[in-house]
């Protein structure tokens, strides 16, 4: 009698379970069809991060907080009657920066450059899918401006430090010669002076 | 007949044989695998709440089409250790031997490979040919677990083929004919004529045969499921323990004869339920070509009632992949030899005394 | 019809081309397989011979039994390739002698007796007809035969458990 009641169990346990895989049958699915439908992202996310350049008065601190040493920054005085406009708190940008480049490949996303920035325009976007062919498609570029007028600034600087160069040279020996008159002269007011005793 | 027609058309018998031989291939058993390929994946997947393949097609319906063009561009691996003759030869003779069996199924009235009158004696012999290749195949790999995978699955078929045939032959001894023509014919009717609900005719014997018949049906389609190697059935091709059996080592078209001999075997077990106990291409509720007094119709109707049943019973294998567990060699070989022999053999001798009364 | 001639030939040559190779081959399994298609020549043969029911008894039990057990047998050995034969060539003279005369007395007989040639008409199922004999006219004898093959089992089975 157990044989045909274990039988007839083992019937019955295999209509349960198929009984159970039917419904789920009929259970909406828990796939989400990823490139159509994008699940909503956490609200303090860390994707790729993004350079307001009208922000970014070129000083630097992201590069130097950067773990990884993935931003590059190079930067160049604008000269004094230049108008290199302001950021949007107000404050006057000094420097073009001819450089800004975050190397992706190298970046670990944790978020140290947001923090230092004064101006705050370098944050994380919500940008996730950005993988590329080559490694090097990876570097980003985020200065604005183009490479004429890079080398127009940088031309401007080199000019604006060699007149100041010039100036100085000016200045020093101007300044020699003045201090050689003076000296000529009190050696000439001493010389007289001893005359005098 | 469709014979007939080709036979008129051509004006040979041997081209009209031809001609019909290649019909079960090109035009049943390729779109069934390419569907069914695609349902399995499909079924398991929503089984398991998920979505399955959704970007080829209208949810995902030309995926295996895709999938027959990248094994068509694979590269063709033979390890220099394989036995390259046998290699070569094995999926071919899995293949022919899944195929032959098509020739005695009844697809419709109009259509049947060959009429012969063992139809039913002659697919329980020819799927040994099946196994003979497995042999082959797991032997030629060099590979131990395509060798046990065969092993395995040669012991499983043979000690599986004892139960179906005494169902079989339960059926045979209340009809009296193994062709599977005349056993269709004999289900016409309406579905109370089918033999899981005891046979044609009225009378006393049709209501008792009914439990029997359901347990004769239960064995068969437990005993074909094992046949065909299917989960719970699959120790010849648990991927957990033997990687894939007996075809682990082949690759591009060489896995696809076996996946489509595999595929082409799950319809002909359930063309055979189908057949024996469902009234094979029968109709259950009548034909709209009789009422419409269309009598072309009548056949095409029963081609598809006779697809509908059989993909019912591979969904319900499915289903069944999807909710049981593996069973272990000795599970396998105890089902079979202390219950399902066993019953069915008590089964036989029931239904021998009932049909005597 | 000139078909069935080829066809006849086909499996004819199919059965005796394996069973020589089943016999001279060194590599055990080799010689299973083509034991395979000795038998499906030997199926085609009797399915030529309008003999339906013993063919597909011959695939039942020769290839899905018989080869089966065989090759379980064959892939349990330890040398597979190579195997000498042990049975050396002695004795020569009598045996072709013995042979010659066999040899002659079945061609003698192939040529010389009246084959008496039937217009039988092709039975349509021969199922019914073996049935009838099996269980009818030589029920005891089967019945016997029966016997004979379970107590060879029971014998067997009690063989292998001592």
């Amino acid at each position: 009698m157990q044989y045909f009641s274990e039988a007839i169990k083992s019937l019955w346990t295999v209509l349960v379970g198929m009984k159970v895989t039917f419904k789920h049958l009929f259970v909406p699915s828990v796939t989400i069809q990823y490139p159509d439908i994008k699940l909503a992202l956490p609200e303090r996310e860390r994707n790729r991060l993004y350079v307001n350049m009208d922000d970014c008065i070129g000083c630097d601190q992201c590069a130097r907080a950067c773990p990884v040493n993935c931003i590059t920054i190079e930067t160049v005085k604008g000269l004094p009657d230049e108008d290199l406009g302001k950021t949007s708190s107000g404050k006057r940008k000094a420097l073009w920066v001819t450089q800004f480049d975050i190397d992706f490949a190298k970046c670990c996303y944790c978020q140290l450059c947001v923090f230092p920035c004064p101006t705050e325009c370098i944050y994380m976007t919500d940008v996730y899918e950005f993988s590329e062919y080559e490694r090097s498609d990876l570097n980003f570029s985020f200065v604005t401006l183009t490479p004429e007028e890079i080398t127009q600034k940088k031309e401007n600087f080199a000019k604006l430090e060699s007149e100041k160069a010039r100036l100085k040279a000016e200045q020093a020996a101007q300044k020699a010669e003045t201090a050689a008159k003076v000296s000529a002269e009190k050696n000439v007011a001493d010389q007289s002076g001893k005359k005098e005793k | 007949m469709i014979y007939d027609y080709l036979y008129k058309l051509t004006g040979s018998e041997i081209w009209a044989g031809v001609i019909q031989s290649f019909f079960p291939l090109f035009l049943f058993i390729l779109p069934f695998a390419l569907f069914a390929v695609w349902l399995e994946r499909k079924v398991s997947a929503h089984m398991q709440d998920r979505l399955g393949p959704m970007r080829v097609g209208y949810h995902g319906a030309l995926q295996t089409i895709a999938d027959i063009l990248k094994l068509l561009q694979k590269e063709d691996i033979v390890a220099t250790e394989n036995d390259k003759p046998l290699f070569n030869l094995a999926p071919v003779i899995v293949f022919a031997g899944s195929y032959a069996v098509f020739a005695a199924i009844p697809f419709s009235g109009a259509f049947i490979g060959s009429n012969i009158d063992l139809g039913l004696f002659f697919i329980i012999a020819v799927s040994g040919l099946v196994v003979a290749g497995i042999l082959m195949a797991g032997w030629a790999s060099n590979n131990k677990y395509s060798l046990l995978g065969a092993m395995r699955s040669a012991a499983q078929i043979i000690s599986y083929e004892i139960p179906t045939i005494i169902v079989v032959l339960t059926i045979v001894m209340i009809t009296g004919t193994l062709s599977l023509y005349k056993l269709s014919e004999l289900q016409s009717g309406y579905f109370w004529n089918w033999m899981i609900f005891g046979g044609p005719g009225p009378g006393l014997h049709k209501f008792l045969f009914i439990p029997f018949m359901f347990i004769g049906f239960i064995i068969l389609y437990i005993s074909t499921l094992a046949e065909v190697n299917r989960t719970p059935f699959d120790i010849p091709e648990a991927e957990s323990e033997l990687v894939a059996g007996y075809h682990t080592e082949y690759s591009g078209m060489k896995f696809a004869m076996f996946f489509l001999a595999e595929y082409a075997n799950m319809f002909a077990v359930s063309a055979i339920v189908a057949a024996v106990f469902f009234g094979g291409y029968q109709s259950p509720f009548g034909y709209l070509g009789n009422a419409f007094n269309l009598p072309w119709l009548i056949p095409i109707e029963q081609f598809f009632w006779f697809t509908a049943k059989g993909l019912f019973f591979v969904f319900v294998q499915m289903w069944l992949r999807w909710t049981l567990p593996r069973l272990r060699v000795d599970q396998l070989m105890a089902v079979c030899w202390k219950y399902l022999i066993p019953i069915s053999f008590v089964n036989l001798i029931i239904v021998g005394l009932i049909s005597v009364l | 019809m000139i078909i069935y001639d080829l066809i006849f030939y086909l499996f004819a040559a199919l059965t005796i081309v394996s069973a020589f190779f089943v016999v001279t081959l060194r590599n055990i399994v080799y010689s299973a397989f083509f034991l395979l298609f000795t038998f499906l020549g030997v199926t085609g043969l009797y399915v030529l011979l309008a003999a339906d029911f013993i063919a597909i008894v011959q695939l039942v039990v020769y290839v899905g039994g018989i080869l089966i057990l065989l090759l379980f047998g064959v892939m349990l050995t330890n040398r597979i390739t190579n195997v000498q034969v042990k049975s050396g060539t002695f004795q020569i003279l009598p045996a072709v002698i013995g042979v010659g005369i066999f040899t002659g007395i079945l061609v003698a007989t192939m040529t010389n007796t009246k084959w008496r040639v039937l217009e039988s008409e092709i039975p349509v199922t021969t199922v019914y007809n073996i049935g009838t004999l099996l269980l009818q006219d030589y029920v005891v004898v089967f019945e016997l035969l029966g016997i004979l093959l379970l107590v060879a089992l029971i014998g067997a089975a009690s063989m292998a458990r001592r």
